[in-house]
């Protein structure tokens, strides 16, 4: 892998006091997964990719970009992070699907500086075909959706601010077989579009079937690499409970 | 949500026609320029306390600060100040304390009640210090005539305040549905765990919006001063439960991210509705005061109930 | 007993008592200490009168409470002594902390039965109570039975000693760990088989009761009936008890934090008026220390999170 490709990179982040630092380049049109038991340090580099909190030392860094300190920061170099708990940290209740959708970048669909409803409907209307999002109406609450379908619209909202790095956190969790089917063809597609994804998932399986390479995390620090054919199940639990893989 | 803002209007319909039906003159039309002016009055009052409410905070130096504006204002009008100057420095003023109020709730947690409260209370006591309790000065007489319930405005039979405000709650309901401040506003308060991961800076969000009820507020309380002709710091007392029954019975939610503005309008029409009614019918001033209270919670029972505890896990 | 959010206001107390011992010793001599008590009594009783319904979270707030209050003290010395001529003890204090209660059951009622929120339904009972209050009692009535006035000065100890043990009573009965649960974690306690609303019910129905208490103190200090004292405690009682760490979050502080926040409110209208400061003077300082403390609080807690 040429490492200009790189579109984010981990540089010595220390998870926890004492942990080894993970050091860690993520390239366009793979797809890598974060694996772990529960708390084993997984999502918390995952957030500190997406600027969400400060590593004990090292940072996640961009190529010619410098250091991620923030969202915000990550989001203006096209780093999208898509939260695990959807009910806590993802939707509105109150609002609408398409609402739901525009929120992170309410500003897009400005004309004369105010929100072109119209607009915001055709911006959404291409993530609704990609995704096969199944909503009543565009302007129905997004409680009226199924858990499958509000993950996607949530996926649509952080794909609408044109990422090159996604990282999800258990993108797939909750999410009925169908969706899930439909998820992982999203998924790779936009690796073969370039996009770099990154990936914490509870579900082996969908490691094992979806990523081109796997860290393990035991203890707050990466306990094995794994890459194609080495993605087998029997190697990813065993890393995960502290045996050589 | 429409159908209790429609609740509402329908509720002060009804009740304007029982007034009608009851009260001898209650539909004369110096009756009912009366009613919009105070309609008006309060609808202004509580259209900064909505925007607080939707963000799920609550503003209980709303009547402070119309005290503030109402007394600021004669004060430095009664010694010579131009006007539109005195304007400015009661808008820089109050938009400081509404910027505070909205710095320390979102910045530190604290909650709104008991801040907007504390800082309430420490204006009112700065203002009347400064006036050593007793205000002096008046407003301009074009401020008098633009709350003037005699006023006329082109051919329509009402002072200016009253299609001004109507005016100033169309904006805002265009603020609100279509300007990313109030889609951010409606995120936010519906659910402030998310808010951050959808590029939402709630800090900045709250120091806008306690600014934006602060301005009103003052704003308010210079209306006021046109409409009673003296300043008086507790002028704003009546609007500290007025401006939140206004809004809840509106149909706007305390827990935030839910109404909107055309429910305050609804909400200022019954209470003062409410209010005239229960005058005309000749009850003393203790016994209005009380009957309100009960049709503030009979309204409120009948469609501003909360949802049970078990719908929410 | 006392927690980490209280340590902002015992601060001040040691200060305000640092500041009053400079400046005028006198004040401090053990021989007004009954008469300080007996002034600060009410106070110190509408404090602990809002506080319950704070613990239970969920937006839990008595407003009405200053009203509540008034409306008691008019129908003790309105009602019962001046027009039906009772004035025994043991018809008295029942009945205030009886009325009490009730009121403070129609408050629980309409907050957790009918589900309006607190803040607007208790809003709705000030404006009911305070304007009975004015139809009942159009002006203020003396005829305060003497027993209840000798328990204006030092023996103003003797309820506020009640209140403190049966609060310590109710702190072993599981009431007390259903409703700082509640207050902490409403979803959780529901889950967890805590009967929420019937907890947030009693927690009116206590600060109802409290606030019964509240007013027998009130009526002792001022010796009369006044239907003009009860709206303005409201804020003064919710002031106190969230200076003194009662959250309004909910599940935080408890009998002594409102007490204690209700001491340091009394001590600091007594140190500014000690010192012939204008009442204007007072209210900024009294506005401003607000501020301060629940910011304190709140910055103390988040730097104990992190």
């Amino acid at each position: 892998m040429p490492p200009d490709a790189a579109r984010l990179i981990a540089e010595g982040i220390v998870l926890a006091p004492g942990a080894a630092p993970v050091t860690e380049p993520f390239a366009a049109g793979e797809i890598v997964g974060l694996a772990g038991l529960d708390g084993h340090g997984q999502e918390t580099l995952l957030a500190a990719l997406a600027g969400l909190h400060a590593p004990l030392a090292g940072s996640a860094v961009v190529p010619q970009g410098g250091a991620i300190r923030s969202l915000r920061a990550a989001v203006r170099h096209g780093i999208a992070y898509l939260p695990r708990d959807r009910r806590t940290t993802g939707v509105f209740a109150t609002m609408s699907v398409v609402q739901n959708f525009a929120i992170a970048a309410p500003g897009r669909d400005r004309r004369f500086g105010l929100i072109d409803p119209a607009h915001r409907r055709r911006r959404f209307a291409a993530f609704r075909e990609a995704l096969s999002i199944v909503a009543p109406s565009d302007a129905a609450p997004i409680t009226a959706l199924s858990g499958g379908n509000q993950q996607k619209v949530l996926l649509a909202r952080v794909l609408a601010l044109d990422p090159r790095v996604l990282l999800l956190d258990d993108p797939t969790r909750g999410v009925d077989v169908r969706t899930r089917r439909l998820l992982y063809g999203v998924f790779r597609d936009l690796a073969s579009r370039g996009l770099a994804l990154v990936m914490v998932s509870t579900e082996i399986e969908e490691l094992e079937h979806l990523c081109d390479r796997v860290l393990v995390f035991r203890d707050q620090a990466v306990q094995a690499r794994l890459s194609r054919p080495d993605i087998t199940a029997e190697r990813i639990i065993a890393a995960m409970f502290g045996r050589a893989a | 949500m429409t159908r209790r803002i429609l609740a509402a209007f329908a509720m002060a319909a009804g009740l304007h026609l029982l007034g009608t039906l009851l009260i001898d003159g209650y539909s004369a039309p110096f009756a009912v320029r009366a009613l919009l002016v105070l309609a008006s009055l309060l609808a202004v009052a509580s259209f900064g306390q909505t925007l607080v409410v939707l963000l799920g905070g609550i503003d209980l130096s709303v009547p402070f600060l119309i005290g503030f504006g109402n007394v600021v204002a004669a004060q430095l009008y009664g010694q010579g100040m131009p006007f539109a100057l005195v304007c400015a420095i009661v808008a820089v003023l109050a938009a400081g304390l509404g910027a505070l109020n909205g710095l320390l709730s979102a910045g530190l947690a604290v909650h709104p009640l008991i801040l907007t409260l504390g800082s309430g209370t420490a204006v009112e006591g700065a203002v009347l210090l400064w006036t050593k309790g007793f205000p002096a000065g008046s407003a301009p007489q074009f401020v008098a005539d633009f709350v003037s319930i005699g006023g006329s405005v082109g051919g329509l039979p009402v002072p200016l305040l009253v299609p001004a405000t109507a005016v100033l709650a169309l904006l805002l309901m265009l603020l609100l549905a279509r300007s990313p401040f109030g889609q951010r506003l409606y995120a936010l308060g519906a659910n402030p765990a998310a808010a951050p991961y959808a590029l939402i800076r709630p800090v900045a969000m709250a120091m806008a919006t306690y600014t934006i009820s602060a301005l009103f507020a003052a704003g308010a309380g210079v209306l006021l001063l046109g409409f009673t002709g003296s300043a008086y710091a507790d002028v704003g007392q009546p609007y500290l439960f007025q401006s939140i029954a206004a809004v809840v019975i509106g149909g706007t939610a305390l827990t935030g991210g839910e109404g909107g503005i055309a429910g305050t309008v609804a909400g200022a029409l019954v209470l003062t509705e409410a209010n005239t009614l229960l005058i005309g019918l000749g009850l003393p001033p203790a016994s209005v005061e009380a009957a309100l209270g009960a049709v503030i919670l009979l309204l409120v029972s009948l469609y501003g109930r909360t949802p049970p505890l078990r719908a929410s896990i | 007993m006392i927690g980490r959010e209280s340590r902002p206001a015992l601060v001040l107390l040691v200060l305000l008592i640092a500041v009053m011992a400079a400046l005028d010793p006198a004040r401090l001599a053990p021989r007004g200490w009954g008469t300080q008590l007996g002034l600060a009594a009410p106070l110190l009783c509408t404090a602990a009168a809002v506080m319950p319904a704070m613990l239970g979270g969920g937006g839990g707030i008595d407003v009405s409470i200053g009203p509540l209050i008034g409306f008691v003290n008019a129908v003790l010395v309105g009602v019962l002594v001046a027009k039906l001529g009772i004035a025994a003890p043991a018809v008295l204090v029942p009945a205030a902390l009886l009325l009490g209660a009730a009121l403070g059951a129609v408050n629980g009622l309409l907050a957790t039965v009918v589900r309006v929120q607190p803040i607007i339904a208790t809003l709705g009972t000030y404006l009911v109570l305070s304007g009975l209050t004015l139809t009942i009692l159009p002006a203020p009535v003396g005829g305060a039975p003497d027993w209840l006035r000798a328990l204006a000065g030092g023996r103003a100890l003797l309820p506020l000693a009640a209140l403190v043990l049966g609060w310590a009573a109710l702190r072993r009965t599981p009431f007390h760990g259903h409703l700082m649960a509640t207050g902490s974690d409403a979803r959780a306690a529901y889950s967890a088989g805590v009967p929420v609303a019937a907890v947030r019910f009693l927690s009116y129905v206590l600060g109802g009761a409290i606030a019964g208490l509240a007013a027998l103190m009130m009526t002792a200090l001022i010796g009369s009936a006044d239907p003009n004292i009860g709206p303005t405690l409201t804020l003064v009682a919710i002031s106190a008890a969230a200076l003194g760490g009662v959250g309004l979050a909910g599940g935080q502080g408890g009998l002594l934090a409102a007490l204690l926040g209700g001491a340091d409110i009394f001590l600091l209208q007594s140190v500014l008026t000690g010192f012939n400061v204008s009442p204007f003077v007072l209210q900024i300082a009294y506005g401003l220390i607000l501020v301060a403390s629940v910011s304190l609080n709140a910055a103390l807690r988040r730097s104990g999170r992190a």
